[in-house]
């Protein structure tokens, strides 16, 4: 079963970085998002994508190296918006 | 591809500095006290926003007329005088920010008096008719390394045969667009500012600050000896990982630094990954060369930085002791850094180290007996 909030975080990642040739459901929850050829993302489109989370869906990231970390991937972002926003969208059973 | 090194020696005639400290001789003492002139405050000015650390000379909200006149005026009023901004004394002003504050503040308030300073030609403008300056003016402003820009194309004027006396003039005042920027990048957060510490996130400050220099062909007690320039023009907010334009850096300014005792005041924002790389490129070009960071205390004058640095660098060494790296912890990501202060007495060279968004990294070396 897909994980909705894992669904909505790659809309919003192909949308808010304008992503070419890429569709939300190419990206695979653990494919690194930063320093993968595939995607060629930098620190101003981190910028961006901490921006519109954060209005999204009401998060705090208070450091770079936070920031690093949540991005790591979609399950990792996923998991950074549930610890910190108990109303996001639960994960689907295992 | 290795940078060169511009051998023009320039002799530093007067040199001072406004920091939240007061001057050089007054912030040079503080920095030596283990002062912070960093302080919490909110990101947005008036308009609040999360705590982050800055350090201010007043409110730092845009106003009419804008907050760095009062100020330049002060520090102004201490440069020897001469006909600045004349063809054999011509002036450089620098900075990264100039009036970009008040763009954002006319976007707010819809107030057109904010657009009279807003641009880096209306700021200079405001200037000469302030301080009856004349026609012959550089601007310069390329990031953080704006003022040792500055510096360098002062030399260069004096090498050249081109000028007598030159007057570079740099000023960088913090604004909630500035401070909102840093803050959205989250390099500016919560957390004080410890350069070249080993710690799990990285912060930095941000800081008011203006500073001039008078430089003449003249011998002088003091004087710039070398320039080193380097953009390895890798990414707009980014270094390149393997640290290889703070390697280029450093190995050039080594050089002229060979057979001289040196230490160095560095960059040192406070950030972990340039922090690092800064601190072991010199640890290893000049193995033996204590390194400091002020920025600790002062926070990021951001372009005003080099001359900023190089004013208390001259305040330090007419006191004899230079301070260490304020707001530094232990463990460090070198040997090389040096927490507390030590004497200048067995030094005769400082290397001044500063590095700026768009990957650019520079460095000076500054003479003295």
């Amino acid at each position: 079963m897909s994980d909705p909030l894992n669904a909505r975080l790659k809309q919003l990642i192909v949308q808010t970085l304008r992503l070419k040739d890429v569709m939300p459901e190419d990206i695979l929850d653990h494919e690194p998002l930063f320093g993968a050829a595939r995607f060629d993302l930098d620190s101003i489109d981190a910028l961006e994508l901490v921006l519109r989370l954060e209005k999204e869906f009401g998060i705090k990231i208070g450091t770079s190296e936070e920031a690093r970390q949540a991005l790591a991937t979609v399950a990792t972002l996923a998991a950074f918006i549930r610890a910190g926003n108990p109303a996001a969208p639960p994960a689907p059973p295992p | 591809m290795s940078p060169a090194v511009d051998a023009l020696p320039a002799g530093i005639e007067a040199c001072d500095c406004l920091t939240p400290l007061g001057d050089a001789t007054a912030t040079a003492a503080a920095l030596l006290a283990g002062r912070r002139a960093l302080q919490l405050c909110p990101v947005l000015g008036a308009a609040g926003g999360d705590p982050v650390p800055l350090a201010l000379c007043g409110p730092m909200d845009e106003s009419v007329p804008p907050r760095w006149l009062p100020a330049l005026r002060r520090l102004v009023a201490t440069i020897p005088g001469d006909r600045w901004g004349t063809a054999r004394r011509p002036l450089i002003v620098t900075s990264s920010n100039y009036g970009v504050g008040s763009l954002y503040a006319f976007t707010r308030d819809r107030d057109p008096r904010h657009l009279r300073h807003g641009t880096p030609f209306a700021c200079v403008e405001m200037l000469q008719r302030e301080f009856g300056w004349g026609e012959t003016v550089n601007l310069v402003s390329h990031a953080c390394v704006s003022a040792h820009l500055g510096l360098v194309q002062a030399a260069r004027l004096l090498g050249a045969g081109l000028a007598d006396r030159v007057l570079v003039v740099t000023f960088d005042f913090v604004s909630p667009f500035v401070a909102g920027g840093f803050h959205s990048l989250k390099i500016l957060n919560a957390s004080l500012p410890a350069p070249y510490a080993v710690r799990a996130t990285g912060s930095i400050g941000l800081g008011d600050g203006a500073a001039y220099a008078v430089l003449t062909r003249d011998a002088t007690p003091f004087r710039l000896e070398a320039h080193t320039l380097y953009n390895e023009m890798h990414h707009f907010t980014g270094n390149r990982p393997d640290g290889a334009g703070f390697d280029a850096c450093a190995a050039a300014i080594a050089g002229p630094a060979r057979g001289r005792r040196v230490w160095i005041k560095g960059h040192g924002t406070g950030t972990l990954e340039a922090g690092r790389l800064e601190a072991e490129a010199y640890a290893r070009h000049l193995p033996r060369a204590p390194l400091v960071s002020w920025k600790g205390s002062l926070g990021h004058t951001l372009g005003s930085c080099g001359l900023v640095e190089l004013a208390i660098a001259l305040a330090s060494l007419r006191a004899g002791r230079i301070p260490g790296t304020v707001g530094g912890e232990a463990p460090c990501c070198t040997d090389s850094v040096a927490l507390g202060e030590f004497a200048s007495v067995g030094y005769d060279g400082a290397i001044l180290s500063s590095n700026a968004f768009g990957g650019a990294h520079a460095a000076m070396l500054l003479a003295h007996a």
